[in-house]
């Protein structure tokens, strides 16, 4: 079992750099997945810790120890591919203990390891096939198994559930959960799905375009964010933005008028540095902080265009001024499209950003 | 549906009409001939001459063990030579990888004449660059035009010349359809390069192996332009000669069509066998 610390990490491929300095701590028996959407560099980040990219700035260390210069195998990593990897030309079994047979490991222990992992994954069955006669999910197993054979200190997986169907997932993303339990190893778990990042971490990293915006629990991001981007990409549906100018200023509070809304204002008490009276400024509202009249602080009409209903939950997209809004509702209160009503905002249910996107606490 | 057919093969009819009387009947009429005794006139119908001739005939039998001599060595040497090319093409490290493709692929398009005297050139006595390099590093010159073994050895050469780029680009398409991730979870499982070679790559690579030994059985089973060109019609004394070099003495010089005929099944029927035989060894484990 192991850390693993990345120190002002930069990824370059020839000049371009796609990794500006990434600092992440992760404990021992952590859960930590890096989420962002595609191309911020979650892969190349987990491909650094894994030592199959070269490091082009920075410390990686793993269990205390620096791996910049340390051979992929001797870093007591496993990595479990988004394509699977595995070797298609080998049982499943074959698959499972092919690096330990390569290096010599006593055949009672692999044997013994290969059980284990069959056991763990309840794969027993499959352990005369080829990768060629396995679902998908079989597939997702042999390939965690293979992992599990290796017994590493820290367990590297970049999207192993995105090429599976959605129920399948779900069953995958529990076991993986279970899975992080029963060996009390450090996991890093890549991402673009935030519903897979806030139901398996314990911390989430959100990257984008190759820096860290915000490590914290998932609620913590979700209750707490630092920006609007993560604002924005935690939590599903995304949260509203509403645009909104700062009118007067008080009392460590601010009040902003919602310039969409017909003149409708909001009072947001703040503990911070007060923007400046005329700034603009975006209010961010999740659908689902969407109170009944009379319930919050400020109240704006809006007419619903589509409701979708779930059963437990409706969303209702409702256009109000030139902004779309999206409502959580119950499913009693549910709409139909076409209908007029008023929905309210509570202040302290509103989160606050500068232009820049930066909060304003 | 029926006449969306029979337009289709009204459309094909040229071809098939060509591929009637140039293959189809060629194939069946020399099948019949090599059941005529064809040297008296008229033919006449003589099922056991050119194949009781032939089963004991040691003109065929040397043309025989020459051909197969050739394929058992020069086919695995050209095949070994072809993958070694085809993973040093593929090396990311390689500058000017284009040029080497084009080099590896030239010389299937080289005219065959003019690449036989090329070699013949290359190889003479006293004027060869081969004997000048082999002087120079202090080994004696080879008479390899007079002697039995050096010619086939020199046919061999040439073969593999001529063939193993081709090779190497068919090889070369196996290697890239490999997926990268495989390797990088070997290397994540401390499996060597070495290793990762003769435990991935190889046992990935079979089906286009076994394809491109199954072309370089049926190529060779049907040897006859170095032969013919390069040691002068199977010499020295017939040490060269190939069952298609004898195919051609018997039909084209001695214009025996039956014997030759006879001689065309066999290359066939033996291409065909050693193919099976080969497919059945490389199979699939269920
Ligand atoms: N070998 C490479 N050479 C050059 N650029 C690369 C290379 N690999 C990745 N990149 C670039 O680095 C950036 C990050 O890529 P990366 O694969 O880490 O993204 P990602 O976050 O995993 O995205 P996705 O969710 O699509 O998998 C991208 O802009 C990509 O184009
Ligand atoms: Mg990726």
């Amino acid at each position: 079992m192991a850390a693993v610390t990345l120190t002002n990490v930069v990824k370059r491929f020839g000049s371009f750099e796609v990794v500006h300095g990434a600092d992440i701590d992760i404990a021992d028996g952590e859960f930590v997945v890096f989420v962002g959407p595609s191309g911020c560099g979650k892969s190349t980040l987990l491909r650094m810790i894994a030592g199959l990219e070269d490091i082009s700035g920075g410390k990686i260390a793993i269990g205390g120890k620096v791996v910049n210069d340390v051979e992929p195998a001797d870093r007591g990593i496993a990595m479990v591919f988004q394509s699977y990897a595995l070797y298609p030309h080998m049982t499943v079994e074959q698959n499972l203990s092919f690096g330990l047979r390569m290096n010599g490991n006593p055949k009672a222990d692999t044997e013994r390891r290969v059980k284990r992992a069959a056991e763990i994954l309840c794969i027993d069955e499959l352990m005369q096939r080829r990768p060629k006669q396995l679902s998908g999910g079989q597939r997702q197993r042999v390939a965690i198994g293979r992992a599990i054979v290796r017994e590493p200190q820290v367990f590297l997986f970049d999207e192993p559930l995105s090429n599976l169907d959605a129920e399948l997932r779900v069953q995958m993303r529990v076991e993986i959960s279970r899975l992080h339990k029963e060996l009390g190893v450090t996991m890093v778990y890549v991402t673009h799905d935030q519903t897979e990042a806030m139901t398996l971490a314990d911390r989430i990293v959100v990257l984008k375009g190759g820096n860290v915006e915000q490590i914290g629990a998932p609620l913590d991001l979700y209750d707490d964010p630092a920006n609007r981007f993560v604002a924005g990409f935690i939590g599903s549906p995304k949260m509203n933005f509403i645009t909104a100018k700062v009118v007067e200023t008080s009392n460590s509070a601010a009040t902003v008028e919602l310039i969409n809304h017909g003149g409708a204002r909001l009072r947001k008490p703040l503990c911070k540095a007060l923007p400046a009276v005329g700034a603009e400024v975006v209010l961010g509202v999740r659908p689902e902080h969407f109170f009944e009249v009379g319930e919050g602080d400020c109240d704006i009409p809006v007419k619903a265009d589509v409701a979708e209903h779930l059963g437990s939950v409706s969303y209702v997209y409702a256009n109000a001024g030139a902004e779309e809004l999206i409502v959580e509702r119950e499913a009693a209160r549910q709409r139909a499209s076409g209908d007029h009503f008023t929905v309210s905002i509570k202040a302290e249910r509103a989160l606050l950003f500068d232009k820049t996107g930066a909060r304003i606490r | 549906m029926r006449y969306r057919n029979a337009t289709a093969y009204r459309f094909l009819t040229p071809y098939l009409l060509i591929f009637a009387v140039f293959w189809i009947w060629p194939i069946i009429s020399s099948f019949l001939i090599s059941f005529q005794a064809t040297r008296t006139v008229p033919w006449r119908f003589a099922p056991t001459f050119n194949w009781g001739r032939l089963i004991g005939d040691s003109a065929f039998f040397n043309a025989l063990k020459n051909t197969l001599l050739i394929l058992v060595i020069q086919v695995p040497v050209m095949i070994s030579l072809a993958i070694v090319m085809a993973v040093l093409l593929n090396s990311p490290l390689l500058k000017a990888r284009g040029l080497y493709r084009f080099a590896f692929f030239a010389p299937v398009v080289v005219g065959e004449v003019a690449y036989s005297a090329v070699f013949r050139l290359m190889f003479s006595l006293d004027f060869g660059i081969v004997n000048k390099l082999l002087n120079s590093v202090g080994l004696p010159k080879v008479d390899w035009f007079s002697n039995v073994t050096p010619a086939m050895a020199l046919i061999m050469i040439a073969v593999t010349w001529r063939w193993a780029g081709y090779n190497a680009i068919i090889i070369l398409a196996g290697l890239q359809s490999i997926p990268e991730d495989v390797y990088e979870a070997a290397t994540l499982d401390r499996v060597s390069k070495v290793k990762q070679f003769f435990h991935i790559t190889l046992p990935l690579l079979k089906p286009v192996i076994v394809f491109c030994a199954v072309l370089s059985i049926i190529g060779t089973m049907q040897l006859f332009t170095e032969p013919f060109l390069i040691t002068e019609r199977g010499g020295p004394g017939g040490g060269t000669e190939t069952l298609g070099l004898l195919l051609y003495r018997q039909g084209f010089r001695s214009l025996n069509f039956g014997y030759a005929s006879a001689i065309a099944y066999t290359m066939a029927g033996l291409a065909i066998a050693i193919t099976l035989v080969q497919l059945w060894l490389t199979r699939e484990p269920k």
